[in-house]
């Protein structure tokens, strides 16, 4: 499914945070959004599944498009709209629960309660994010006994579950070591076949490895948005090129 | 002189450190004195008969049973009523609320509430309950008044333990797609409910011991026959020590048996805490 943002502009209070934001994400592709901190990327990230309606005191203007339907308009249901765009956070945030009721919980809640379609979903979800081979002799034991990187995959395939067109993942790997890290984005790298990946990341490593195409954000204007390769190699402004070899941020 | 400096510094820490662990002593001293000064006087008195049967000849003999039974059906009836308000206010105040303005004068209104006298409750009780409503001194008006009491606890208690649950739960939650009802009932209130259950129980404990809310609204001085509706009245062990210890025909020798009533009282409320206890250890694993 295609994302689109149209002149977005977004504040928290009186901070203006997105400064007229113009962007077409593809379907079916890995974008990532890099920055220093602070810089709006993961504000901008968030308003493609409304996450953003949960802190007080903020406004957007302009308009963000999810499959070429306007999710900020009123005939739209938060509720639905985040069964179709899913989210992974920056730390993993497993409920306290079984491994196998974090995974089914987003099909109860969307109303599913057939055992034999919870059962082989969980499975499948749980294979999907590369969790099951680990996992599948100790379903019933507590999601927080497995390792950080795990709770992440498990967070991965608790998303998956629901059967989303769009994932949005907020810096998934800052918080694992560099084998876990490395397993997620093998994960994100197989993801895109069946969805559009979106990632933020402080990683540049990470953007130039497992995505097509990046956003480069700083003070809340997205000065560059251009294929991987070229903002990596051959960037336009002269800001891209300073942040990717390092020289601020 | 520089040794002598420091030897005086080891004696002041010394010392002040000898002054706090005496005070905390002290509380748990405090504890074992009251608790074995009723213990021994009225360990004697405690038997099977008088756990199990009411009392006899002008309550100079017999059991305390109904008043044990007239606590029960008190401690339920309150937290029927203060259970489901309290919570329900508590999750409106952290969960819902967003001014922050209205929530800062329930919480200001729901602490001076928990700061009333618990002897201005048994009063708006009998004038409200008992009089006004029509419900005479009843298992009823008993119920209404010690919920009442126990509501800010209650609220308190489940406001702070729903504080606890990280937002990271929520937002795991609401991103699947989970309405917020659902995020309250299905993720928020389950990882709440050890602390929200220690709540509880605590009131309970609170609640048995009461004597002045009950003393206009149920209370009964003697009942032959345990009560078989909410608009009787009931016997109640703190009631019921009240009037063994101050009125009876002959105090010298039922002295006995109001620290045997006191024992039976205190080792519910002993009971209650340490199930609280056990509770949000084996939960908070």
């Amino acid at each position: 499914m295609k994302l689109e943002a149209k002149n977005v502009n977004f504040y928290y209070g009186d901070f203006h945070a997105l400064k007229d934001i113009n962007m077409n994400i593809e379907s079916n592709s890995v974008t990532a959004f890099i920055g220093p901190s602070g810089c709006g990327k993961s504000t901008f990230l968030r308003l493609f599944n409304r996450m953003n309606d949960l802190i007080e005191d903020t406004h957007l203007e302009g308009e963000c498009f999810v499959g070429g339907q306007n999710i900020y308009d009123k005939s739209v249901s938060v509720d639905e709209l985040r069964t179709t765009v899913g989210m992974v956070f920056q730390k993993p945030n497993p409920f306290p629960k079984s491994i196998f009721e974090n995974v089914a919980y987003g099909l109860r809640v969307n109303g599913i309660s057939d055992k034999k379609i919870i059962t082989e979903t969980v499975e499948k979800s749980l294979k999907q994010a590369a969790l099951w081979e680990e996992v599948k002799d100790k379903l019933k034991k507590s999601a927080y006994e497995l390792s950080g990187g795990q709770q992440q995959r498990l967070c991965i395939a608790r998303a998956l579950a629901i059967s989303p067109s769009v994932l949005l993942m907020d810096e998934p790997a800052s918080a694992l070591d560099p084998i876990s890290t490395s397993k997620i984005e093998e994960l994100i790298f197989q993801l895109k076949t069946d969805y559009t990946v979106v990632i933020v990341t402080h990683n540049m490593q990470q953007a130039a490895r497992v995505s097509d195409k990046t956003g480069f954000f700083m003070l809340g204007d997205l000065i560059e948005f251009n294929d991987t390769k070229k903002i990596f190699l051959n960037p336009d402004k002269e800001q891209t090129q300073n942040y990717i070899t390092g020289r601020f941020g | 002189m520089q040794t002598k400096k420091i030897t005086y510094k080891r004696a002041s820490q010394a010392s002040f450190f000898m002054l706090f662990r005496v005070m905390s002593y002290l509380v748990v001293g405090i504890l074992f004195c009251i608790i074995g000064f009723i213990a021994i006087r009225g360990i004697g008195v405690i038997n099977w008969e008088f756990l199990t049967s009411a009392p006899k000849d002008g309550m100079t003999k017999g059991g305390i049973f109904p008043a044990i039974v007239g606590t029960f059906y008190l401690v339920i009836g309150s937290m029927l009523v203060a259970f489901p308000i309290g919570v329900m206010s508590g999750i409106y105040m952290n969960e819902y609320a967003t001014n922050k303005h209205i929530t800062s004068v329930i919480r200001v209104m729901t602490n001076n509430l928990g700061g009333i006298p618990s002897i201005v409750f048994g009063l708006f009780g009998m004038s409200l309950f008992v009089n006004k409503l029509h419900f005479g001194d009843s298992i009823l008006a008993g119920s209404l008044t010690l919920g009442l009491l126990a509501l800010p606890l209650i609220i308190r208690v489940t406001e702070e333990a729903l504080k606890a649950i990280p937002d990271t739960y929520r937002q795991g939650s609401l991103a699947l797609g989970a309405t917020k009802l659902r995020t309250i009932r299905s993720v928020v209130l389950p990882a709440a409910f050890p602390n929200v259950m220690t709540g509880l129980i605590l009131s309970i404990g609170r609640v048995s011991g009461e004597t002045a809310p009950i003393l206009f609204t149920c209370a009964a001085y003697f009942l032959p026959h345990l009560p078989t509706s909410i608009f009787d009245q009931v016997m109640a062990l703190p009631y019921h020590l009240y009037v063994i210890a101050t009125s009876g025909t002959d105090l010298e020798a039922t002295r006995p048996m109001a620290y045997g009533t006191a024992l039976v009282l205190i080792v519910i409320v002993l009971i209650m805490n340490l199930l609280a206890n056990v509770i949000r250890r084996k939960f908070s694993k």
